[in-house]
């Protein structure tokens, strides 16, 4: 058995899509047509495109329980999965310069820093980088 | 502030207090980041931070969940795929990457990645090749 897909709920895919590639820096995969308007859409990390794809899902808008915990985790500031960077204070200025919401700024957690931001999708986003 | 970012806090407090060991840990990955080419090993390691193998070994996996050669290990196996990417010969991978054998480079290679380090790089190149032409 093998890891290579990170399933991440939004609303709204083609949003997703935008704001995934043009703000933070993915590059789209796979993009196939299911029924009803949805897609199966998948994206790769610039620097590791061999690495696992980010499943863009739209379950949130056919499964109401995953859009009440998908809901309640952005309420209490939960971050729904993280992404590793170089440097939390640089990713930080780049993305805030972009308009970036961001809920925790980057924060010290002992061997770790770690900022958490909104993808505008439903979702907080948690950056991590290894100290 | 949010739930999220009160419990950081709180655990931080718990989990993170002892900043003495905190700086130790962060100090051994330090160098084995910039270290890894060559022949490293606890006593080396301990020696540097002036503690004793076993505290520092204790502290590593506390705060890092692996130990210093299995960090070591990954981290050289990270290395050698950037190498091998980019067409260097798999003898001269081993060794630049710190390994002092083939054979133990070839089989850790192989269990950490699934395949051998001359499969790799034959599918890294040839999917380079694809790249340029398309």
């Amino acid at each position: 058995m093998k890891v290579t897909l990170i399933s991440i709920p939004v609303r709204d895919q083609e949003k997703a899509l935008k704001f995934y590639t043009e703000i933070l820096g993915f590059i789209k995969k796979k993009d196939l047509p299911l029924e009803g308007g949805n897609r199966w859409l998948t994206l790769v990390s610039a620097e590791w495109q061999d690495g696992p794809e980010l499943l863009l899902e739209p379950a949130p808008n056919h499964f109401e329980p995953c859009k009440v915990f998908q809901d309640a985790l952005m309420e209490a500031g939960f971050p729904y999965t993280q992404f590793d960077v170089d440097n939390v204070d640089t990713e930080y200025e780049r993305l805030s310069k972009l308009g970036v919401d961001f809920s925790v700024k980057p924060t010290e957690m002992g061997t770790v820093k770690v900022a958490v931001f909104n993808d505008t999708c439903g979702n907080n986003i948690q950056l991590v980088e290894e100290l | 502030m949010t739930f999220y970012e009160k419990e950081l806090y709180r655990i931080r407090s718990i989990v993170y207090s002892n900043e003495g060991q905190i700086n130790t840990a962060i100090g051994i990955r330090n160098y084995i980041e910039n270290h890894y080419d060559v022949n490293l090993n606890l006593d080396l390691l301990s020696h540097i931070q002036f503690v004793s193998k076993y505290h520092l070994l204790r502290v590593f996996k506390k705060y890092y969940g692996l130990t210093p050669r299995q960090y070591l290990i990954d981290k050289r196996i990270e290395k050698s795929k950037e190498h091998l990417t980019n067409g260097m010969l798999v003898t001269e991978t081993c060794f630049a990457v710190g390994f002092e054998s083939l054979g133990s480079f070839s089989t850790l290679f192989k269990t950490k990645t699934g395949k051998s380090p001359t499969e790799f790089q034959k599918e890294q190149l040839s999917r380079s090749k694809i790249d340029s032409e398309s």
